[in-house]
C-alpha cells in the first residue's frame, strides 16, 4: 500500500500504453519511486535468467494493478490488498513474490507527546493524515473511531506538515518517513498498523493470469531472478542504492543506507529463512481476504489459493 | 500653412488622402499638439467645440437617448435638463421617436444623425466634422448636407467640415480651403460664390458647377 | 422553447456513447475494473448520492467562492495594468505566471499558508482561474476606439469617468468570454485543491481511486462536469442579459 496521492487519469492511459511494445520484453511497473523498497528488483540478474526486463518507476498514484490487468505491463508492484480487491472485481492477477512479509505501514507522531500506541493517538485530538479509503486506514476507523481527531489527505511522503506541527500525526513506512524526519531533527514515535492487526503482505511482486498461462517459464524465471536480487540486495545494498539514487535523488545518500537497513527485518524473516525469500502462506491471504470482507471493501472474496502462486 | 477662420464661418477643407486634413482638425480641437507653429484662438476665452467623426462612434451600450445626452452627462448636467436638451436636438434631426432605440437597430444614415444630435447639445460655438457623410448613402447624404446646413443657419456656429468629396464642400460651405498633397501648405482658398440659402435645387445650378470646377482643377495640379 | 430543441443535437452523441459503452462493458470487450459501465456509475451516484451530493455541495461553493474572488481581483489587476504603459511592463509578466504555474506542485505550498480545508481550496480555485480574467479585461479595456477615448476627451471626462463610462462596457463583452473560461478552470483548480485539501468531490474521487471503486470516481468526476457546465451556463445567463440589446454576440 503506498503513498500514492494524487490522480493520475489511471486507467484510460494503461490501456493506451500498451501500444508500441517490443517482443519479449518484460516491463515491470513500480508504485513509488526507485527507492529501497524496490532494491531487490534493481539489483536482479535478468539477463542471466534470459529476460529483458525494463523497469517502470512510478510515482504518487501510479495505477500499477490496472496496468498488468490491462496488459501494459507484464509484472507489477503492489500491496496484497489491493490485489484481493481487484481480484474480487473481475482483474485476474495473482502474486508471485512478497518483499515485505510483515506490513511496514505505519503512522508516526512526535515523540513530545508521549503517546502509547494508535488508541491513544486517535483520543488525543490533533490532526493524522492517512489515506482515508486504504483498507487499513477503514480498519483503524472502525476499531478506534475518527471522530476525536481531524483526518487530512496523506502528503505522500512529503513531511514539511509534520515537521511544522507537533501534533501533526502522518502515515508512513516504518523504516523510511520516520527516519528522514529524524534527519530534519524531529523527535519521531511509531506505531506500526499491524499493533492493530493488519498485516498484508506488502510490495508484492504479481503477474496477471493471462502471462501465467501464456508464459509460465518466463514467469518462472521472473521469480527466481527476483529472488537473486533481494538476496543481492539484503547483503550488499550499496552499488544498487548508488543507481536508484541517481534516478531518484529526492532522498539523500545516508538516508537510502539506513532505510536500506531499517528494512531488513521485514524482508527476512523465520518464515523467509525457513521457504526462500518472498514466500507465501495461504493463510495469511485467507486472513486478508477475511478482513477485507469484513470492512465491506469486497463483496465477493476471493480463494485465497486464487490469489498467489508459488514459482 | 497660415489658415485665418473668422467666426461664423461654414468653412470645408478638401485635399487629397494623407494630406493631413483629419489631423488638422483633431488639432484644432486641442486632440492633438502641432509639432511646428501653434492653434490661437481670440479672444481667449472657455468655449465649447464638438467633434462629429466618419464613424457615428455610438455607445453601443445606450440608448439613442442617453448617446445624445452624453456630453451633458460628462459635463455633469441633471437628468431631467439633459435629456430635455438632447430631445430637442434629436427632433432637430428628425429622430425624436427613436430615442428609446438601441443603436444596433438604427441605420447608418440614423446612426450619423444621432452623432450629429450629440454634438450639438452642448451648446458647441465651434463644430468640428471629419468626412461625417462620406459613408452614407447619396439620398442620406443630401438630406444631412441640407439639415447641416440650416442648423448652421440657425444657431449661429463655426463649422470646419472636412471632406474629399467636391460636391459637397461646394454644397455646403462658404468658403472652401485645398490643402496640398503633401500637407502643410494651403493650394487654394476661396469665398465661393454662391447664396446664402442653399437647398436642393442649387445642386442643379450651373453656379454650383462653376465653383466644383475651380475646385477640382486645384486638387488636380501637382 | 426554441432553446430546449437546440440540445437535442448535442444529446445525441452522448447518448450513442452511453449505450456503446455499455455494451461494451457487458459482453466483455472493455474490462469493467478499468472502464466502469455506465449503469455502474449510475448505480454508484444512486447508492452514494449523499455523499455525492454533499461533495457536490462543498465543491460548488469552493469553486464559486474561488470564482468570484478571481473576478473580482482579475478585473481590478486589469484596471491597475491598464493605467500605463510602463505599469503594464513592469508588473504584466507576474500575472503571467498564474497562468504558468503548475498547481499540482504549488498545492501543497497552498495547504501550508492555509491549512487543510476550504481555504485551500478556494485558494487553489482562484490560482488557476484568475489569469483569463486579467488577460481578457485588459485587453478588453486596452481596445477601446481612440476616437471614443477623444469624444470624452472632448467633453472634460476624468480618467476615472472614461474608465466606469466607456472603457468598462466597452470591455464587458471580452470580460465575459474572460469569464467563461475562469469558471471552468474554477472548478478544476477547486478539484485539485481538495486533493490535498481533503473534502468535497476531488476527495471523493481521491479516496474511490484507492478503494479501486472506478465507478464511483467516474461518478464524481460527472458530477465535477456538471458543476462546470453550470457556471459556464451560469456565465451565459449573464452575458445574455447584459449584451443582449447591443452586442452582436447575443443577437
Amino acid at each position: 500500500m503506498h503513498r500514492r496521492s494524487f490522480l493520475r487519469i489511471a486507467p484510460a492511459i494503461a490501456l493506451l500504453a500498451n501500444c508500441g511494445k517490443s517482443p519479449g520484453k518484460i516491463r515491470l511497473a513500480l508504485n513509488w519511486k526507485p527507492d529501497p523498497q524496490f532494491g531487490g528488483f534493481y539489483a536482479a540478474p535478468y539477463q542471466a535468467h534470459g529476460l529483458d526486463v525494463e523497469i517502470l518507476p512510478g510515482g504518487a498514484g501510479t495505477p500499477t494493478i490496472q496496468m498488468v490487468g490491462a496488459g501494459s505491463a507484464e509484472f507489477g508492484v503492489v500491496s496484497a490488498d489491493e490485489l484481493v480487491v481487484a481480484r474480487s472485481q473481475g482483474n485476474d492477477v495473482v502474486a508471485l513474490y512478497a518483499v515485505f512479509q510483515n506490513n511496514p505501514q505505519g503512522i508516526m507522531v512526535h515523540a513530545s507527546r508521549k503517546l502509547a500506541s494508535l488508541a491513544d493517538l486517535f483520543k488525543a485530538g490533533g490532526t493524522v493524515a492517512l489515506q482515508r479509503g486504504l483498507p487499513y486506514a477503514r480498519l483503524l476507523e472502525k476499531k478506534y473511531g475518527f471522530d476525536k481527531v481531524k483526518i487530512v489527505p496523506s502528503p505522500g511522503g512529503d513531511i514539511s506538515a509534520f515537521l511544522a506541527d507537533k501534533n501533526f500525526a502522518q502515515q508512513c513506512f516504518i523504516m523510511s518517513e520516520p527516519l528522514t524526519a529524524k534527519h530534519r531533527g524531529a523527535d519521531v514515535q511509531v506505531f506500526p498498523v499491524s499493533d492493530a492487526g493488519y498485516n498484508p503482505y506488502t510490495t508484492v511482486l504479481v503477474t496477471s493470469g493471462s502471462f501465467l498461462r501464456k508464459d509460465p517459464d518466463r514467469a518462472k524465471a521472473m521469480v527466481a531472478a527476483v529472488r537473486e536480487g533481494w538476496r543481492a540486495y539484503l547483503d550488499d545494498p550499496k552499488p544498487t542504492n548508488q543507481r536508484m539514487n541517481q534516478l531518484n535523488p529526492s532522498m539523500a545518500p545516508e538516508v537510502f543506507a539506513e532505510v536500506a537497513d531499517a528494512q531488513k527485518p521485514f524482508i527476512e524473516t523465520d518464515e523467509t529463512r525457513r521457504n526462500g525469500l518472498g514466500s507465501m502462506t495461504e493463510e495469511r491471504w485467507q486472513t486478508l481476504i477475511v478482513q477485507l470482507k469484513e470492512l465491506g471493501d469486497i463483496q465477493q472474496a476471493p480463494a485465497a489459493d486464487d490469489c498467489y502462486r508459488a514459482l | 500653412m497660415d489658415l485665418e477662420i473668422a467666426a461664423g464661418e461654414f468653412i470645408a477643407i478638401l485635399g487629397p488622402s494623407g494630406c493631413g486634413k483629419s489631423t488638422l482638425l483633431r488639432m484644432i480641437a486641442r486632440l492633438a499638439e502641432p509639432t511646428a507653429g501653434r492653434i490661437t484662438i481670440q479672444p481667449e476665452e472657455q468655449f465649447q467645440t464638438s467633434f462629429v467623426f466618419q464613424d457615428a462612434h455610438l455607445l453601443p451600450w445606450r440608448t439613442v437617448l442617453d448617446n445624445a445626452a452624453l456630453p451633458l452627462e460628462l459635463m455633469g448636467v441633471a437628468r431631467e435638463e439633459r435629456y430635455a436638451t438632447a430631445r430637442t436636438a434629436l427632433q432637430q434631426v428628425s429622430l425624436y421617436e427613436a430615442e428609446d432605440r438601441y443603436p444596433a437597430q438604427l441605420s447608418g444614415g440614423m446612426r450619423m444623425r444621432v452623432s450629429l444630435a450629440r454634438a450639438l447639445v452642448a451648446h458647441p460655438r465651434l463644430l468640428l466634422l471629419d468626412e461625417p457623410f462620406a459613408a452614407l448613402d447619396e439620398i442620406t447624404r443630401f438630406r444631412l448636407d441640407t439639415q447641416l446646413r440650416d442648423l448652421w443657419r440657425t444657431r449661429g456656429i463655426t463649422v470646419v467640415f472636412v471632406t474629399h468629396s467636391i460636391s459637397e464642400a461646394a454644397f455646403l460651405a462658404n468658403r472652401a480651403v485645398v490643402l496640398t498633397k503633401r500637407g502643410g501648405g494651403i493650394k487654394l482658398d476661396r469665398s465661393l460664390d454662391l447664396p446664402l440659402e442653399r437647398n436642393d435645387d442649387l445642386r442643379m445650378d450651373p453656379r454650383l458647377g462653376h465653383e466644383m470646377k475651380l475646385l477640382l482643377s486645384a486638387m488636380e495640379e501637382e | 422553447m426554441r432553446r430546449l430543441r437546440s440540445v437535442i443535437p448535442a444529446l445525441i452523441p452522448l447518448l450513442v456513447v452511453t449505450a456503446a459503452a455499455e455494451l461494451a462493458v457487458r459482453y466483455g470487450f472493455v474490462k469493467s475494473y478499468l472502464v466502469p459501465a455506465p449503469s455502474s456509475v449510475l448505480r454508484a451516484m444512486i447508492e452514494s448520492r449523499a455523499e455525492l451530493f454533499g461533495a457536490l455541495l462543498t465543491t460548488s461553493v469552493s469553486a464559486l467562492v474561488g470564482f468570484l474572488l478571481s473576478t473580482v481581483a482579475g478585473i481590478a489587476i486589469a484596471v491597475f495594468l491598464s493605467s500605463s504603459r510602463a505599469i503594464q511592463r513592469a508588473f504584466y509578466p507576474y500575472a503571467v505566471f498564474f497562468q504558468t504555474v503548475p498547481i499540482i506542485a504549488i498545492a501543497p505550498l497552498l495547504v501550508i499558508w492555509f491549512g487543510y480545508g476550504t481555504r485551500t481550496v478556494v485558494a487553489s480555485a482562484f490560482v488557476v482561474s484568475i489569469f483569463p480574467v486579467i488577460a481578457n479585461t485588459l485587453s478588453g479595456i486596452l481596445s477601446t476606439e481612440p476616437a471614443l477615448r477623444d469624444l470624452f476627451r472632448l467633453y472634460g471626462a476624468s480618467t476615472l469617468v472614461t474608465l466606469f463610462k466607456l472603457r468598462f462596457p466597452a470591455a464587458l463583452p471580452q470580460i465575459l468570454t474572460g469569464l467563461r473560461v475562469a469558471s471552468g478552470l474554477a472548478v478544476i483548480g477547486a478539484i485539485v485543491g481538495e486533493f490535498i485539501g481533503g473534502q468535497g468531490l476531488g476527495s471523493v474521487v481521491d479516496v474511490a481511486r484507492t478503494q479501486q471503486r472506478v465507478d464511483k470516481v467516474f461518478a464524481a468526476v460527472l458530477l465535477a462536469s456538471v458543476l462546470g457546465l453550470a457556471l459556464f451556463g451560469l456565465i451565459n445567463l449573464v452575458s445574455y442579459i447584459t449584451l443582449r440589446r447591443w452586442h452582436a454576440s447575443e443577437q
